[in-house]
Parts: structure tokens; C-alpha cells; sequence
């Protein structure tokens, strides 16, 4: 989908940079000839594709393909291909044979548009979430500054944000969790850095504001070699209702000591929400031990991974202080991987009732290289079923109780998903 | 019959009869390694043994410490120190073969798990493989790493067979593949041993690669001692652990 044209217009405008990619997005040249070395480069991507699908994917044969075929059928396609974005649409025709998601090609110009102008680890002090194609202030951790929930962010460094959304909504290949990213990318950077901002107040009016990037919420917590991510955790109490949110599912032996004197505290709670909207997963085997805290009975798991030469059950160790009451867990499309895991299981096993809507579909361990010819590659390399017998990729987990977050809600101070798990967890404790 | 097609007769005879050697017994290829590796008179003079080491998994760019408490017959204590896993301990004592973590919390280990500790716990279980190993037979010839070996299959009373690989030359321990039992599932393992090295008296391999479905891990022996006392209370049962097995005991 192309962007509108006002909006596109106001991009290009207001930042040459972006024009530029925009140009190498949709107007690259379609007849020009290949040198020598982009058709070696594109062949090289095209044999690091087929053998990483061969080697890595969890299924000797592939989807159920006769790889070695494929091989002989796709490979003198690429070799005759006479531009780049031809070898790569025969690239995406043969990974779209396995009819398997989590198997993608971005263009090496996708990159320029998802990284961040920058980078950096700084952060606005807001977190914002895309709501119909608009990116809305969720949350403000910033008492002092004059940004409030329900607000809209328009423009950071005189970037335009909507047409950005759409060009990246409009790409199939980019889900929910990798547009919010690519969205909170333009709003951060080098810490201490100023950030040009014009917002949309609740009268829609326009705001501009300097704001100061600080340092990330949370403690830095590497894992392996994953870089250093930073980590955070917060419980309360709202009413009689334990309330558990964290960003990330990493750091591990905080985070479940922090799970598990939560749930502890909470022993005579009406109900526990687990708020996992935004938790783009980590560790999977901490969403078995936090089943532990949740589930009484033994011998349960949340589901199964399939790797090559071996499968893996999700099982579940519980607790003598298992908590017994309702449990709620609110998800949303950038909930994935660990999150989907753990919410997916708990839902089949109906131990939780799920609120929100539907997860990010991406459950599947899966890596990115960049290939070659500078294009990157997205691999998964093993399947996990949910408990209830389907596979969380490509369908994700649906929500008991579907429920949106507004701008309007939020401009009044509601949480609408939330409200509703709070409602459940109440009707639950009159009907006992 | 021309001289190339007598050799070539000769040959495949040699060839053949090469082929029909019997094969050792499995018995004397194990009790050849208990010989090859110190004796058994050197691992039967010690009670208790203390292993240190490393452990890492290079792929997730993963590593920690383990150490390793032993105390004859049967009693066992292995702390595993993986850096952002944190510590993962496991032992086996009174016949309660337990684990615990900061992920999965305490847990008591039941059937063939259990079975497989116990037998992991038995600290002269080198020398007294009959006792953990009622049936053993010699399956092959088979080359690890280029050095031909013995493959012998190692049957336990109840729970997964293992299969070892002997040097045919020097009597050690090169590989065995067996499988791995958890809650998880059972997972095919395979681990290759080598860089052998003499403590008081025994040889040890000090180093282990390991291959478990698309895992790798690697363990480096750093020091074995023996018959220094452990700590006070290690081979205790964890509180945690003593509450459930009195608790399922109907205490």
C-alpha cells in the first residue's frame, strides 16, 4: 500500500533522508541490468537461504518439500533474474512454499526504515502504542512533563510518523511488535539528547516539545549473546486484585524472584492480572517456571517445542504457594514469543483467562542473518504447539475477551483492557 | 588363476578373516578401562571426591562453574553456577534424588529420572558397573574421531540403554551416546570425552563435549580431589525438598 499522497508529501518534505529511502523503496530502477557482482551476490543469497532452510529447519523435509527439487527448480530462476528485487521475489515465491511464517526476506533498504536515525538507549519518558494507525501515548513515566496518556505523537525531529506506520503497515512481512519498534526507534536516542516532538493534545491540538531522552526504564540484563537489554518489574495491588506487569522476559533470577514474591503477597487476592502487552517474550523456560506459581496441579504443560532431534515439553513444576485464584493475562500484538508461550498455555489449560488482542504470532525461536546481497533473512527454527494442540505461529494466541485500547479511554484515564479483567475478577468473586 | 587374481583371492580371505576375529567380550573391554585408568584398588581407596570445573554453551555465548560432591556409597551434590540461569542444584541422597532452581523451584524426581540419578550417584559405579549394569555387550567396531573403537551397549535394569565407545588401542573411554530423561522429554545425547589426566592415582578425562538435539555443551574438569571432607550439611536434603518428600510421606 502506498502512503497517501498528503502524507507522503509532508514526509519527504520535512526529511530528505527518508526521501531517499523512498526512493530506493519505489522507484529503483526495474529494468536495470545487473553488474556481475550483484548476480554473484544475489546467487551467494539465494544458496544461504536454501541451505540455511535445509540445515535449520526443524523438519528433515522442509514443509513437507522436496528441498533438494526446490533447489534445482529456484536456483537457475535466480541466475537468470535481471535485477535484485527479481531475485529476490523468486527468494520469496520458494520460502513461500513452506507455507510457514517467520520465513522472511526484508530488502536491505527495509533496514534504513525499521533502524533507528541514531539509535541509542535513550527513552522519552512515555511509552506509545499503535492504535489505528496512529501512535498514541500509553503511558507516561515522566510526572513532570506536560505529555499525557490518549495524546498523539506526530512528528519527532521533524519526522512525520504517519506515513512511516503506513508504508510499514503496509508491508506483510513486518508484524505489529516490529512496527512498534520501528515506531519507538524515531522516539529515542543518545541519552541526555533532545528529541523535537509535536503531539496532538486531547483537543487535537498541536503541541510542540523538547524532550530530554533519559536513561532506559529499568536495569541493564544481558543473556548470553544477547546484548544487554534493559529490564523492569512492577507489582501492586489494585483493590484486592494483584496487578504484575514486566517488560521482557529476561533476567531471570530477579524477575522470578520478583514473580514469586508477587504472587506470594498476593495469596488471599481476589484475582491476579499478569499484564504482558508490549513483552516481546526472552527466556522461554521462565514461562515454565511462572506457570509454577499458578498452576496446583502436577503433571500439566503448556505446550510442546519441536527442534530438530528433539522435542521439548514446556512442562510445569508447581509451587507449594501456588496461587489458586483467577488469573487474567492481558496481551496485545506485541506480545510474542516467551509471552504467547506462556499465555497461550495457560489459556488452553484454562487456568487464565486471556484479555486484550490477538498476540504477535511470533512463538517460534527465529533468527535474522542478512544476507549477501544485504537483504535480511528471517528463520525459524523450531515449531511449538500450544497445549490445546495448535501451533502459536502464524495463528498466535486469541483472546477469551477481545478488547481494544482507545484514544478516547485513555484520554479519560481508562485502560480499557485492563477495566475489563478488573470486571471479570470482580463477577468472579460474586459468583464464588 | 593369474597372480593379481590369487592376491586378490588372498587378501579378501585375509580381509574376511579379519572380519571373523570375535569381538571382546564387553566385560573385559570395560574392566580393561578400570584397569587403564588407575585400577581398581586406586578407585576403591577413596570415599569421597570433590570436582570442580567449567561449563559453557558456546552458541549462547552461556557459561558457569560446577562442582561436583560425592560421598560412597551413594550420596551426591552438583551445583551448577550458568551466570543470568543462575544456580541450578541437583543431588541424591536417602534414595530422594531431587533438583532445584531458580526457574523451575524444588523439585523431587520420580521414575526412570530417578532411576538414572541413583544410578549416577553410585560413587564406585566405575568399578561396579555389573551393579548398575546387569546386561553389557560388545556391538562393533566403530571409529570416533578416527581412532577405532569398541562400541559396547550398556543395559540398566530399568530406563534408557547407553552406548560407549572404547579406544581399541588404549582401553579409554572416547564417546557415549545415551538419552537424557526430564520432565522436558527424553533428548538423544551425545558426548565425547578426551584430554585424560591422572588424580591421585585416577585417570580422568577433563574435558566433555556434548551434542543434545541442537545444543552444545562443553565441560572442562579443572580439579578432582578426594577424601577432603565436603561442607557441613551438603548432602542434606534441601528444606524445600525435605517438606515435599514429608509431605508425599504423609508427614
Amino acid at each position: 500500500m502506498q502512503p497517501t499522497k498528503s502524507r507522503a508529501g509532508n514526509g519527504v518534505a520535512s526529511n530528505p533522508a527518508r526521501w531517499a529511502v523512498a526512493l530506493i523503496l519505489f522507484a529503483s530502477p526495474v529494468f536495470a541490468q545487473l553488474i556481475p557482482q550483484q548476480k554473484q551476490s544475489n546467487l551467494a543469497s539465494f544458496e544461504s537461504v536454501w541451505s540455511t532452510i535445509r540445515d535449520k529447519h526443524w523438519e528433515t523435509k522442509p514443509g513437507g518439500l522436496d528441498w533438494e527439487a526446490i533447489h534445482a527448480e529456484y536456483r537457475p530462476r535466480v541466475e537468470a533474474a535481471t535485477s535484485t528485487e527479481a531475485a529476490r521475489a523468486i527468494m520469496r515465491e520458494m520460502i513461500g512454499r513452506l507455507k510457514q511464517t517467520h520465513f522472511a526476506i526484508f530488502p536491505a533498504a527495509v533496514y534504513q526504515v525499521l533502524d533507528a536515525d541514531g539509535g541509542g538507549d535513550g527513552w522519552p519518558g512515555f511509552d506509545v502504542r499503535v492504535l489505528d494507525g496512529r501512535v498514541i501515548v500509553t503511558e507516561v513515566r515522566q510526572p513532570q512533563s506536560n505529555i499525557k496518556t490518549g495524546w498523539e505523537v506526530l512528528k519527532s525531529n521533524g519526522t512525520d510518523l504517519a506515513p512511516l506506520v503506513t508504508k510499514l503497515q503496509a508491508d506483510p512481512a513486518i508484524h505489529e511488535l516490529q512496527l512498534e519498534r520501528a515506531v519507538t526507534a524515531r522516539l529515542s536516542g543518545q541519552v541526555g539528547a533532545t528529541r523535537s516532538m509535536v503531539f496532538a493534545d486531547q483537543n487535537n491540538a498541536r503541541v510542540s516539545l523538547d524532550v530530554k531522552l533519559q536513561q532506559p526504564r529499568g536495569q541493564l540484563s544481558g543473556f548470553g549473546n544477547l546484548p544487554p537489554q534493559p529490564v523492569w518489574f512492577e507489582s501492586k495491588k489494585l483493590g484486592n486484585t494483584g496487578y504484575i506487569r514486566f517488560n521482557i522476559f529476561l533476567d531471570l533470577v530477579h524477575i522470578m524472584q520478583q514473580f514469586g514474591d508477587a504472587v506470594q503477597q498476593c495469596a488471599h487476592c481476589d484475582g491476579m492480572i499478569i499484564d504482558l502487552r508490549g513483552n516481546p517474550g526472552g527466556i522461554g523456560a521462565m514461562a515454565m517456571g511462572m506457570a509454577g506459581w499458578l498452576v496446583k496441579q502436577t503433571g500439566e504443560r503448556l505446550g510442546v517445542m519441536h527442534m530438530r532431534g528433539a522435542t521439548l515439553n514446556f512442562f510445569i513444576n508447581p509451587r507449594a504457594e501456588a496461587f489458586e485464584g483467577s488469573v487474567a493475562i492481558l496481551v496485545d500484538g506485541s506480545s510474542a514469543s516467551t509471552s504467547e508461550i506462556f499465555a497461550g498455555g495457560l489459556k488452553d489449560l484454562g487456568r487464565a483467562r486471556i484479555f486484550g488482542t490477538r498476540t504477535a504470532a511470533a512463538a517460534l525461536p527465529s533468527v535474522i542473518t542478512r544476507l549477501p546481497n544485504g537483504d535480511g533473512f528471517q528463520y525459524a527454527v523450531a515449531n511449538y504447539i500450544s497445549q490445546g494442540g495448535k501451533p502459536l505461529e502464524g495463528n498466535g494466541v486469541v483472546p477469551d475477551v477481545e478488547v481494544k485500547l482507545s484514544r478516547e479511554a485513555l484520554l479519560a484515564g481508562h485502560d480499557t483492557v485492563l477495566d475489563a479483567a478488573l470486571d471479570w475478577i470482580g463477577k468472579q468473586k460474586v459468583s464464588q | 588363476m593369474t597372480t593379481f587374481s590369487r592376491l586378490t583371492v588372498l587378501f579378501a580371505l585375509a580381509g574376511a578373516f579379519a572380519v571373523a576375529q570375535p569381538l571382546p567380550k564387553a566385560e573385559t573391554i570395560l574392566d580393561r578401562y578400570n584397569e587403564v585408568t588407575g585400577g581398581k584398588a586406586a578407585y576403591q581407596k577413596h570415599t569421597q571426591e570433590i570436582m570442580t570445573g567449567t561449563i559453557s554453551f558456546p552458541a549462547q555465548g552461556l557459561g558457569g562453574k560446577l562442582t561436583r560432591y560425592a560421598l560412597a556409597p551413594n550420596n551426591e551434590y552438583s551445583a551448577l553456577e550458568l551466570g543470568p540461569i543462575g544456580k541450578i542444584e541437583s543431588g541424591f541422597t536417602n534414595g530422594v534424588a531431587w533438583e532445584k532452581s531458580s526457574i523451575m523451584g524444588p523439585r523431587v524426581k520420580s521414575g526412570d529420572e530417578k532411576d538414572q540419578a541413583a544410578r549416577e550417584a553410585l560413587f564406585d559405579a566405575q568399578v561396579d558397573w555389573r551393579k548398575i549394569f546387569p546386561k553389557a555387550e560388545t556391538l562393533g567396531s566403530e571409529a570416533v574421531n578416527g581412532e577405532d573403537c569398541y562400541k559396547v551397549l550398556l543395559t540398566p535394569p530399568t530406563g534408557k540403554p547407553e552406548t560407549r565407545f572404547y579406544s581399541k588401542k588404549t582401553g579409554l573411554l572416547l564417546k557415549t551416546t545415551t538419552t537424557a530423561i526430564s520432565p522436558m522429554g527424553e533428548v538423544a545425547v551425545e558426548v565425547e570425552v578426551s584430554d585424560y589426566k591422572t588424580f591421585d592415582g585416577v585417570l580422568f578425562p577433563t574435558q566433555s563435549k556434548s551434542k543434545m538435539g541442537a545444543q552444545q555443551m562443553n565441560m572442562v574438569i579443572t580439579n578432582v580431589s578426594f577424601d577432603q571432607p565436603a561442607p557441613a550439611g551438603t548432602f542434606d536434603l534441601p528444606p524445600e525438598i525435605k517438606t515435599m518428600v514429608d509431605k508425599a510421606a504423609g508427614k
